[in-house]
């Protein structure tokens, strides 16, 4: 089976309740996992990512579509199937879901059992899968006398200790802090790489979102385009910093601006500008380190836009259309008071200028009507 | 691949305050049972102290006698007839009644004793009186005293090993303890004692001599009682019962068990006691799968079956059963201990009945964790997420 696909879903629509009350949850759904391959799933509540992580984890049974699992169809598939299925996957839960009145050992041994090991295999096998999640020292110990840390940990070593080709993660740093959130990531990513798993990962957690090798976002049932996800995600949090605190948004965005415009002036950005412009940022303008990353990623974003641009390489962003789209754009901004004034003209020539876009002024007879 | 992990009883052990409770209340269930089921064993044993310990083969009462203690008359010439029958060999007529015994030390308390008088020159009571005391009642007015019978009959067996014999009045007329045997009490029955058969008609002076109570029937060796008693029911007629042994004992109980509500009360406690234990047992299990419903789900998602499940809650309902019935034993034996000295009843804990009170007991764990298991039908795994 080596070389096989891990997860393979094809068209999945699933719905609950029936007749008048039926409820659609999701809506041809097909996407794939490699091994090795971590994918973040990310949307609102109920937007259907749980539901979906229950019919990749053969614990829901598909409707619709087809789900293929380590070779095995779920589709209606008997229990028999869906138990076997559910035994070759490591599942990271929520709230760790460590049974109480086992020790940690025990609880990894639950799982080992599972499978076929020897005796003695089985016990090096919950040693070395405990001390490489940082439990050596905890092996004995009951769940209720170790932090939350350390019982996500606990649970990723029990996923971990069949060395399963499908891991399955449900908001595994919800109930975690910062630096705990971010370990145990760490931690999924880094075993998942080890033995080449694919990885399913739901999170609303945004600051794991860099461990994916590709986001899925779930809106209402149906898969969105991340752009679209981000972008609204962002305007609405800008759109919230201007109503609430309008004077810090015109400070960021006043620094954001004058720093690209300066720093990326002669296209470059060294480290040691980098360096400085933080240093600057934040000990001299007092900025939050939070309010630093922001002007910095700002600015990264508008470098690396005009860098492309700059690079003739333009037709990778910008074709003909979206060309003929963003001059057009901008004369119907400058149209929107009735009048087109000849400032407003000569900006946008400057912008064409600076991003290497040819006036489309020139080549029509004027702005589409 | 490893040495078995008892799930079920880490989990029992992880919560050892609800474990403890689990383990009184089924402790306390098995008492019960003990207590109502041995009490209506000891009323059954209890009732038929005499019928095993006089020596008879066949024994003939009347059709109207439902019990021991009011056993009623039949003529003594039935008895009589008997003794020409082929295997019979030789008879011994019983006069029974109830007197009125005065306490010795207090002579105004007085209390109603079983009496008994026969002839000491014949067979039948050689396992409960000694040869010196068949001779001693032959004296008018010396009778043997049952020591086993309750204490408000005063402290005879005291005073006689203190004077070796003791004077009172039965039905006003003084008599004297020559000797004591022992028997013990029962339901109907707080003590006894044992006189002639014309020590008897002196006690009761207006009973006749020609009506007795019980007929106690010796056979030659090597027959058998049921063809001697088939004999003897066809020549005589219907107005007296001649009954094996058995019959005689079985006669007895049926009273208790059925004519009186004492035997259907204990069985009834008995039950009661099952009852409570199933609920408590019930409630203990269902709590603890209630409370690990999460933790079974996620089982379930990992690939455990419903059967493991299962096997986990009746491997607790089985830990409960034992750990609930060994102090339940312990207590009950201390308990039979103390109830036998205050009742003189026969309060014994026999290997049997505890081996049928543990399979009871076993019974009704395994029957709350069969309960229990439909709400594990219930988990979905699905909902770990």
């Amino acid at each position: 089976m080596a070389g096989e696909t891990p997860i393979a879903l094809h068209d999945v629509s699933y719905s609950y309740g029936k007749g008048a009350r039926q409820k659609q949850i999701l809506f041809n759904i097909s996407t794939s996992v490699q091994a090795g391959e971590i994918i973040i799933l990310t949307g609102p509540s109920g937007s259907g990512k749980t539901t979906l992580l229950t019919l990749i984890g053969a614990l829901r049974s598909a409707q619709q579509g087809s789900v293929k699992v380590l070779g095995q169809e779920l589709k209606n598939a008997r229990e028999q199937t869906q138990i076997k299925v559910r035994r070759q996957i490591g599942y990271i839960f929520q709230a760790h879901n460590l049974l109480d009145s086992l020790t940690i050992s025990q609880n990894v041994r639950m799982a080992l059992q599972l499978s076929q090991f020897k005796r003695s295999e089985g016990r090096q096998r919950i040693r070395e899968v405990l001390e490489r999640v940082g439990l050596g020292d905890h092996i004995n110990k009951y769940p209720g006398e170790l932090s939350g840390g350390q019982k996500q940990r606990a649970g990723i070593a029990r996923a971990l200790v069949n060395r399963p080709r499908v891991i399955l993660a449900d908001e595994p740093t919800a109930s975690l802090d910062k630096q705990s959130g971010r370990d145990v990531v760490d931690l999924i990513q880094e075993l998942a790489r080890e033995d080449g798993a694919a990885v399913v990962l739901v999170t609303h957690d945004n600051r794991i979102l860099d461990v994916a090798d590709r986001i899925l976002h779930l809106e209402d049932g149906h898969i969105r385009s991340l752009t679209e996800a981000v972008s609204e995600g962002t305007s609405r949090m800008l759109n919230l910093l201007e109503k609430h605190d309008p004077n810090s948004a015109s400070y960021l965005a006043t620094f954001a601006f004058a720093l690209s415009r300066v720093a990326y002036a002669d296209n470059e950005v060294s480290d040691t500008e980098r360096t400085e412009m933080r240093r600057i940022l934040q000990d001299v303008a007092h900025l939050q380190d939070g309010e630093v990353n922001f002007i910095m990623d700002i600015s990264m974003m508008q470098k690396r836009a005009k860098a492309e641009l700059g690079n003739q390489n333009v037709n990778s962003v910008f074709d003909t259309d979206r060309k003929k789209l963003l001059i057009d754009s901008l004369y119907a901004i400058a149209r929107a008071d009735g009048h087109v004034h000849e400032e407003e003209l000569v900006e946008i020539r400057a912008i064409s200028a600076e991003f290497g876009l040819a006036d489309p002024s020139r080549e029509s007879t004027g702005p589409p009507a | 691949m490893f040495d078995f992990m008892p799930l079920g009883w880490l989990q029992l052990k992880h919560q050892k305050l609800r474990l403890l409770s689990a383990i009184l209340g089924i402790t306390f269930a098995v008492i019960l049972i003990f207590v109502q089921l041995e009490f209506r064993e000891a009323l059954f044993v209890s009732a038929v102290r005499y019928h095993s310990a006089l020596d008879y083969d066949l024994v003939m009462v009347s059709p109207k006698t439902e019990y021991l203690i009011s056993s009623k008359e039949f003529p003594r010439n039935r008895l009589y007839q008997t003794q020409g029958m082929p295997g019979v060999r030789s008879v011994t007529p019983i006069y029974s009644r109830l007197a009125n015994w005065r306490n010795p030390i207090d002579r105004s308390r007085s209390r109603s004793i079983f009496v008994l008088g026969f002839d000491p020159a014949d067979r039948g009571f050689a396992r409960i009186l000694t040869p010196q005391a068949h001779e001693k009642i032959k004296t008018p007015d010396q009778l043997v005293f049952d020591r086993l019978g309750r204490d408000e009959y005063g402290p005879v067996a005291e005073l006689m090993a203190a004077k070796n014999s003791v004077s009172t009045e039965v039905n006003d007329r003084e008599v004297t303890v020559a000797s004591l045997y022992a028997i013990g009490t029962s339901f109907g029955l707080d003590g006894g004692i044992i006189t002639s058969d014309l020590n008897f008609l002196r006690l009761f002076p207006k009973d006749k001599k020609s009506a007795i109570t019980i007929g106690l029937i010796h056979l030659d060796p090597g027959e058998d009682p049921q063809e001697v008693q088939a004999r003897i029911l066809s020549d005589l007629p219907t107005d007296v019962l001649v009954l094996t042994r058995q019959q005689f004992e079985e006669l007895e109980i049926a009273y208790w068990n059925n004519t009186t509500p004492i035997g259907y009360i204990f069985a009834f406690g008995a039950i009661i006691g099952v009852i409570v234990g199933l609920i408590i047992v019930y409630q203990i299990l269902f709590a603890d799968v209630q409370d690990h419903l999460p933790e079974y789900a996620t089982l379930k998602a990992m690939g455990y079956t419903q059967g493991y499940l299962r096997n986990v809650v009746l491997q607790q309902a089985i830990i409960l059963a034992v750990l609930g019935f060994l102090p339940g034993l312990g207590l009950s034996i201390l308990l039979f201990d103390q109830g036998a000295e205050a009742t003189r009843l026969p309060l014994e804990m026999s290997r049997e009945s505890a081996l049928q009170i543990f399979a009871l007991t076993v019974a009704m764990c395994a029957g709350s964790g069969l309960l229990t298991l439909r709400k594990l039908r219930g988990i979905d795994p699905a909902e770990v997420f």
